[in-house]
């Protein structure tokens, strides 16, 4: 299912991208106003470059870079989580600044303007200890999954595929692709795959947790990270990269790659200050490319006691870490995500409830302009995709104004939200109301005008209560319905409950997050219906 | 025979009603005086409750005249007559009391003690005394149309329509209602009632219509109409009444 969705997903980003292409682009390459914020595009669910940790907070290996730029710029970083599928539209439209997130150049060079490479990262095969699976040859007959629109999928399906590798993909007897590496390690864990293919970072992280796994020695590829801005934004990029650099001569980039040292990363580092040339980073392709560099930049003596430092941090994060697992501190951290929920629910509901109302009046008004038109809306609105209508909400004014989405504010993502659901909840209250005041008997019509009620005053008077009690019933069904919807905030990146919990349980490497969130629904709309049941007891005084 | 100077409660003149391609109404004319009590029969189909609703104005005619009191202005008409349903059309969410006091109020603007009393002492006629504060889901088929009839009654009609008012209860429910008719025609209450009671509406009109196939077949006093008809169609109607 999740994969069907992404892929889903997949395709409307694509639609959304080639309408932007054909509305022509806005104008970006000449915003050069004084940086103050720096925001940074980033998959919260990609340990180590960027993900959600045991107190809540963003952290990763690119996120402390990032902060350390801005740190010696005077910007105020701002830690925006992507949904993944949709980072193109983000950076176009100008919400972030850059993707710095373990972001693969290879196969993207045209498509971003880059920073210099500063990770090499290969793809990798992650099996089960006991399979017998040892090399490449192996996979041939295997079910092999992977992330949806990730490297290891590019790796394999991409027009840049080496011919190795397509061949290698052809003798799986599947290639699957799931949402999330913690979803694919799961699957492998539990039989239903034989084997993923993952960037080694990750590889190595997952492995750590779980004991039954091992990394193949023979790489399906090998590959680059970069961080990716906005094309023709060379700007910044020199701006930061300037900073980056600073930071691999003075030591800091190496200390803080030393701090995920448990995900191997100081051996994956292949940004050195050798082929740095001064001053005039501009020059595109001057990637400083080391292979493998394992501590090259080791810092003087200082540094290296300096070094030695954070590795007692390390440890510390690391039993911090185990500790993290239990399920109170799930719950305190699912708390605050669902508080977001909330309020998605509460808001929805208020401006859905009435908004439906109206347009159910548009729907059976006798002008026959207003009743198309309603029934086109609705039409539209239940025959559509939620989760379309949210992207088209978000990223419409861009990629059909050209207004940029940064001027619409900071709460712009969750105003966004709102508007989507209401929206879409608003049609389906419509028909549950329509239905609801044309089963009223037309005798009570007929009665209130014989008693000279005026249209107005039978509607408040006579109809309305009437159909409060008929509706009961199928709009409770929609009100449970809209508190597992607000899920769908994901594709927009705002952070309500399940989104987090998917990102605690791609830092804790379980699934456990997952079904204290689940117990969290469930309890809600237990008290929802429960209240509901209330509302309608209390309407048993008439039939 | 009334005096020929009064002006008719009701008065609809050469009226037509046609439902597409279906005439149902060819043509009536009928007046109904002040205190009198008209029956209208017919057969099922005849046309005799779209006659009721184009009096009530729940229809529109295709075409023809309808006055009450002299005046045809659709909005100021519609202050002269109440009508009582054959499903009673209570609305279940108010209590009796609201039923009945709630038009007069809020659409009449009488005011609120007037109207209260009137309602309470129609209750206390109706035999409803008591049930002020029950809803409609709570009261059997014969108190929920006397309720009705209450809540018609306190808007003070000049002429008050009943279609076919017992043909959804009981028997016994039936006379129940059919007590509260004759009461109201003591009272000399004008009243057009489209009914299949037949010994009822000998005991209680002033006059009885039969209706056949949109068209006003006979006329006249009771005793003649039903007893002596003199269109055959009348008595085929009346036959078929009497063996069912």
């Amino acid at each position: 299912m999740r994969a069907k969705r992404k892929r889903f997903m997949a395709f409307v980003v694509c639609a959304v991208i080639l309408i932007c292409s054909m509305c022509s682009t806005g104008t970006d390459a000449g915003a050069v106003e004084e940086k103050t914020t720096f925001i940074v595009g980033f998959d919260a669910e990609f340990p180590p470059y960027g993900y959600k940790d045991d107190n809540g907070e963003y952290v990763g290996f690119d996120l402390d870079l990032a902060q350390e730029v801005c740190n010696r710029r005077g910007w105020t970083l701002k830690k925006q989580p992507i949904d993944w599928d949709s980072k193109d539209m983000e950076l176009s439209s100008n919400t972030i600044d850059c993707i710095w997130n373990g972001f693969t150049m290879t196969g993207k060079e045209d498509m971003y303007t880059w920073s210099d490479a500063y990770v090499d990262n290969s793809q990798v095969i992650l099996v089960n200890k006991d399979s017998g699976i040892q090399k490449l040859s192996d996979l041939a007959g295997k079910v092999v999954v992977v992330q949806a629109d990730s490297s290891a999928l590019a790796a394999f399906t991409s027009e840049d595929a080496t011919k190795e590798n397509k061949a290698l993909a052809e003798s799986f007897s599947q290639l699957q692709e799931v949402a999330d590496y913690n979803s694919a390690v799961m699957n492998l864990e539990s039989g239903a795959v034989d084997a993923i293919c993952m960037d080694i970072g990750v590889a190595k992280y997952q492995q750590g947790n779980h004991n039954g796994l091992v990394i193949l020695e023979e790489k399906v590829s090998s590959e680059e990270y970069g961080i990716g801005f906005r094309k023709g934004n060379t700007l910044l990029r020199n701006q930061v990269q300037e900073t980056l650099y600073e930071m691999v001569d003075d030591g800091t980039f190496a200390k803080i790659a030393e701090k995920y040292a448990d995900y191997n990363l100081p051996d994956c580092i292949c940004l050195t200050s050798k082929n740095k040339t001064d001053d005039s980073p501009q020059t595109d392709g001057s990637f400083s490319v080391v292979g493998k560099a394992p501590k090259t930049i080791q810092p003087d003596g200082d540094a290296s006691s300096g070094s030695g430092q954070e590795d007692t941090t390390v440890t510390e994060k690391n039993s911090v870490s185990k500790s993290g697992g239990r399920v109170g501190t799930v719950i305190v951290q699912l708390l605050e995500g669902f508080g977001a929920t909330l309020a998605i629910f509460f808001l929805t509901l208020l401006f859905a409830l009435p908004l439906g109302l109206l347009i159910a009046f548009g729907r059976i008004s006798r002008f026959s302009v207003i009743k198309w038109l309603m029934k086109i809306y609705i039409s539209i609105m239940r025959g559509t995709p939620l989760m379309l209508q949210l992207l088209v909400v978000f990223f419409g004014p861009y990629y059909i104004f050209h207004v940029n989405l940064a001027s619409f504010g900071p709460h712009y993502r969750f105003i966004a939200v709102i508007i989507g659901f209401s929206l879409n909840y608003a049609a389906y209250f419509a028909e549950i109301y329509r239905a609801g005041i044309e089963n009223i008997p037309v005798g009570q019509r007929e009665a209130a005008k014989l008693l000279g009620y005026s249209r107005s005053q039978t509607f408040c008077k006579i109809i309305f209560p009437q159909m409060v009690k008929r509706v009961m019933p199928p709009v409770t069904n929609e009100i449970i319905t809209l508190v597992k919807d607000t899920s769908l905030a994901f594709v927009l990146a705002y952070t309500e409950m399940f989104t987090l919990a998917k990102q605690i349980a791609a830092n804790l490497t379980n699934i456990m997050p997952l079904f204290v969130a689940g117990i969290f629904y469930y309890v809600f709309n237990y008290i929802v219906a429960f209240m509901m049941e209330r509302v309608e007891k209390k309407l048993d005084y008439f039939e | 025979m009334q005096i020929m100077a009064e002006i008719p409660v009701l008065e609809m003149k050469n009226v037509r009603k046609s439902f597409g391609d279906l005439e149902v109404l060819k043509d009536i004319s009928l007046s109904v005086m002040e205190g009198e009590v008209v029956s209208v029969l017919g057969p099922s189909g005849s046309g005799k409750s779209t006659l009721l609703r184009c009096a009530t104005q729940l229809e529109s005619m295709t075409s023809g005249e309808l006055s009450y009191m002299g005046e045809t202005d659709p909005k100021e008409i519609m202050k002269y007559y109440g009508m009582v349903f054959q499903n009673f059309n209570l609305f279940p969410h108010y209590s009796v009391l609201k039923n009945i006091i709630d038009a007069p109020v809020s659409t009449q603007k009488r005011d609120k003690n007037e109207v209260l009393s009137l309602a309470r002492s129609l209750l206390k006629k109706l035999g409803l005394e008591g049930k002020e504060e029950s809803y409609p889901c709570q009261l059997s088929g014969g108190q929920k149309q006397r309720v009705a009839i209450a809540r018609a009654l306190a808007m003070k009609p000049k002429l008050l329509f009943f279609d076919e008012p017992t043909s959804a209860l009981d028997p016994e429910l039936t006379a129940e209602i059919l007590k509260v008719l004759l009461e109201l025609a003591k009272e000399k209450m004008t009243m057009v009632i489209v009914t299949h009671e037949i010994d009822f509406a000998r005991h209680v009109s002033d006059r009885v219509i039969f209706i056949d196939g949109g068209v006003i077949v006979e006329e006249g006093k009771p005793e003649d109409v039903i007893d002596h008809p003199s269109n055959e169609r009348t008595q085929n109607f009346l036959k078929k009444l009497q063996r069912g």
